[in-house]
This record gives structure tokens, sequence and C-alpha cells, in this order.
């Protein structure tokens, strides 16, 4: 009897054949994420090292930041566990309208188009997926996985200058690859503090990790770095830290300040944003997207000014 | 996953798939040469995790709906979301036939990220690298290697190792400037200098130059115009 040949010196002899299909379709999965988003100009991550610094406010007020500049603005929420994006635009309780070319996503203020999976739970329903949750992470990972590729390839989100990703808080390491694997052309990420210790030492971690994954950090934004009197407008620091200094440590354009602002949040929770150019916390997220447009561009700034 | 027939030292085909209990499947393979048939069955956990790719073994008789998987593998979605019986826009003719031999046949991601690929300049790995390489999540490797290569190429490197690995994250600037230069750098808003410095740096290292000159700033000057960006 002939000796058996090792696996490799076989498999080297051998034509592989998709005959599952399943390679087929996950290709086809990624062209269709990639035709969605060839439509797109420009695709931002918000992320954050800790939870709680205000990283869902800073990206709705960036999105609407843009779209009171003239710019179409898409926002995507995956903070899959904790979606809050909807409530803050006035959105809870509306629904994707699913049709043959796709999932329209419900529209909010200044025509934000908006996708977050709380548009497909029933009301303070939380995320539980059928699989088996307690025998594998690795299974919700990938369940995860999906279920944003399916966020990208499938809502409608059209023809957009501006594509704005909320991310989970704090130590949610999975996202930023995930997406970056998706989204090969993206342009990179906003980094949002508040300006503590604790969250500026884990926002240098953030910071290394995005460049680890090879995304491009856009700028450092420095939320709740002062609180404003309601009584008389003045501006007080809440905490002792300087996320400036962390940007200038790290290398990275720091985008701007945003102090607490009681009526902001008030506003956030009422589903009602603010939108009016003349209040001080509308302004200071007008700056911070001002910068954002210059980093995002600083070749074209490059060639006028150098 | 394959399976292979080591009597004919061919792959066993995919001849179908059943449910052979609730949250199993039963997945038939043959043998095209000797015709030898076997069935793998899954426990539920492995059944979630093909599921969880969103793909049908065999392939689809009709395209996905629209957040299909999100909707059906939700233990309480909302009415409207259940709903739904539509069907999204196909892809029909954009297959993974279309995308050449080489995107099919290799990792199913490749067709994403082939385009991230250096051309050419092809780089020496030490084992030590590799095996660093292999605890990064595979989304990631090609823009890493992309990232490590370029910054080995521009330092004229030809072996890849761990220190290499480390120092192309933060890679030192010891590049000289002008004083002329270093004044036009100026004109550039604070905040967005350092990006801008590093731009133009990366410039000089891929002309295999040390300083940074006058000259060479009217060149990226001219380099950024011509891009129209």
């Amino acid at each position: 009897m002939a000796e058996e040949k090792d696996l490799k010196t076989v498999l080297s002899n051998m034509k592989y054949k998709d005959d599952a299909k399943v390679q087929e379709q996950i290709v086809d999965q990624l062209l269709q994420v990639k035709m969605r988003m060839g439509r797109i100009t420009r695709k931002i991550l918000v992320m954050s090292g800790k939870g709680g610094v205000g990283k869902s406010m800073t990206t709705v007020n960036l999105a609407l930041a843009f779209a009171r500049a003239g710019h179409k603005v898409g926002l995507l929420d995956i903070d899959l566990n904790g979606p809050c994006v909807p409530a803050m635009l006035g959105l809870k309780g509306q629904h994707f309208a699913l049709t043959p070319e796709g999932a329209v996503p419900p529209m909010g203020p200044l025509g934000i188009k908006v996708a977050s999976m709380e548009f497909l739970l029933k009301p303070d329903a939380p995320v539980r997926w059928k699989g088996p949750m307690e025998l594998s992470p690795v299974w919700l990972g990938l369940q995860e996985m999906s279920v944003i590729r399916e966020f990208l390839a499938d809502i409608l989100w059209g023809e957009l200058d501006y594509l704005f990703t909320d991310l989970p808080p704090g130590a949610a390491a999975d996202k930023p690859p995930v997406l970056a694997g998706y989204l090969p052309e993206l342009d990179g990420a906003v980094i949002v503090t508040i300006p503590s210790e604790v969250a500026t030492q884990v926002v240098k971690k953030s910071i290394a990790y995005a460049r680890d994954l090879g995304i491009r950090v856009l700028g450092l934004v420095e939320n709740m770095s002062g609180t404003v009197c309601h009584r008389c407008g003045a501006e007080e620091p809440l905490f002792s830290g300087d996320a400036e200094k962390i940007a200038r440590e790290m290398d990275v354009p720091f985008l701007g300040r945003v102090p607490f602002d009681r009526a902001l949040g008030a506003a956030a929770d009422r589903g009602e944003p603010l939108l009016d150019p003349t209040l001080p916390s509308v302004r200071h997220f007008d700056a911070i997207a001002e910068r954002l447009t210059q980093a995002l561009e600083f070749k074209k700034l490059m060639a006028s000014l150098l | 996953m394959k399976f292979v027939c080591r009597k004919c030292e061919t792959f066993m085909l995919f001849e179908k798939l059943e449910s052979p209990a609730e949250a199993s499947l039963g997945i038939t393979f043959e043998c095209p040469e000797c015709g030898s048939r076997f069935s793998m069955v899954t426990n539920p956990g492995e059944t979630s995790m093909v599921q969880a790719l969103g793909v049908k073994l065999g392939g689809r008789t009709e395209p996905a709906g629209p957040m299909e998987l999100t909707r059906e593998t939700l233990k309480d979605p909302s009415v409207a979301a259940t709903a739904a019986s539509a069907t999204p826009q196909s892809t029909a003719g954009v297959s993974a036939g279309n995308m050449g031999g080489e995107a099919a046949g290799k990792c199913p991601f490749s067709s994403m990220i082939s385009g991230m690929q250096q051309p050419g300049a092809k780089m020496e790995w030490s084992r030590e690298a590799l095996e660093r390489m292999e605890q990064v999540p595979s989304f990631v490797k090609p823009m890493l290697q992309s990232s490590v290569e370029n910054y080995a190429h521009s330092n004229g490197i030809t072996l890849i190792t761990p220190a290499v690995m480390e120092a192309s994250k933060n890679a030192p600037t010891d590049m000289a400037w002008a004083p002329e230069a270093e004044k036009r750098l100026e004109n550039i808003p604070s905040f967005v200098r350092p990006m801008a410095r590093k731009e133009i740096e990366r410039i000089a290292r891929d002309r295999g130059l040390t300083s940074v000159t006058a000259s060479l700033m009217d060149e990226a000057k001219e380099k950024f115009m011509s891009m129209g960006i």
C-alpha cells in the first residue's frame, strides 16, 4: 500500500472551488458595502477611550454643524447595545422603511439621515439575539460584525458629503477594526475626551490604538471643558486636566473645547437639538467643524498656504 | 471549510444542506471522483456561527432583504422591522466570478483589501515579525502590513523585524529643516501643522532626502495643487 502523502503536498496539487458559494456571497456582501459607501465623500468615526465623555452628543452636534453648513450628512449609530442618537435627534419610535432597494433611514433635523439599532427595536427593549450569547463571545463578535455590515450595505444613504459613525463607548475594541476593514477609504477618527486626568490617560491609548489600526486621527475634541453658568453665561472649568496638551504630546490636531451646557443637554433629552448658530454651544461645534474640515483637507491648505 | 478525499486527493464537493434537528445543520459532501459521501452535523453554537455570516450554504435562490440578518436574529424586533418582505437591490452581475479568480479563490475579504496592498516591492519578514502580525485581527493585517512596509521602504530597510514594526508606529523625525522651509510651514494653521510637517517629511524621505528645503516645499506645493485636492 502506497504511503499516504502529507496534507500540504496533497493541497498544493488541488484547485479550490467555492461550491458551497460561501465566498461568493461574502464577496457580494462586501461589494454591496462598496457600492453604498462609494457615494459618500467623507467617512468619519467618532470614538473615545472612556464611556460617558459625551461622544454621542459630540457626534450629533458635529453632524448638525456640517448640515448647517449646507452639507448632506448621514449619522450611523453603531452603539448597538445603547443607541441614543435617535432620542437626541427626536427620532425615537421611528423605523426604517424597508423597500426593494434597501432600508430608508429616518431623517432628522436639517435633513440628516440616521441609522441606528433603535429603529429595529421595540420601545425600551434591549438588544437580545437569538444565538448562543451565553456560549460564545466569538459568535457575538461575528454577529455584530454582520450587523454593522448590513448598516453600511443595506441603508439607502444615497449621496452624502459626510457620514459620521458614533462608536460604542469605552474599550469596545472590536468595532474600529471592523469598520476599518469594511471601509479602507475611511477618512479617519475624531477622538472625544474630557479634561479629567483619568480620561486623558485613556485617550492616549485610543489614539495609539487607532494608529495601530491604520486609522488616521483627525483630531481631539475636549468635551465638558468647563461649565456655563445658566444665569450669567460665564464659563468655569470642571476639571483640572488639559486635552490640548495631550493633543500636542500625541501629535494630533486639537479641534476645540465644548463647555458643559445645561441647555444643550436638556435639548438633547427633549430630542430637540439646538440649531440656532448664535448660541454659544452651537458656535463651539461650528468652530470644531471648521477645524475638522481643515484637518480633512490639510493637503489643500498646504497647496494654498505653503 | 473544505474536506479532502485523501484517497482521490481532491476536494469533496458540497452536495446538500439539511436540518436534522433544531439549531443543527447537516451538510453533506461528496467526492467527485469516487462518490464517497459524508455528512457534517453542527451543534447550536456552530450553526449560529454560520448564520452570523449572513450566507446561505449552497448559495441563495433570492437576494437577501434589507437588514435581513439583523431583523431575523433579533429576539424581540419591532413590528415594523418584522413586517418587511422586501428584496434589496441586487448586486447581480457583480459576483465573485467578476472579481477574477484571484479575488474569489483566496480570503473572502481579499476583494475589499486588495486595493490597499502596495504592488511590487516585496519585503522580507522575520519569523518573529510574522508571529507578531499573526496576533493582529485579519481585517487589519493588510493595512498594518502596508504601513510597516512603507516605513521600511522609505528607510531602505529590506528585512522587517519586530523592532522595525515598533519603529514604524512613531517614526522619529530626524529630518533637518532649512530656516526658510520652517518659516513657510508657519503659514499652515498651528493645529494641522504637525500633519503638514509629517507629509512634507514623507515626501523628502521618498526622494531619499535628509533635509527639507524651500525648493522641496515648492515641489510639495506644486504636487498638492496638481492633485486638485
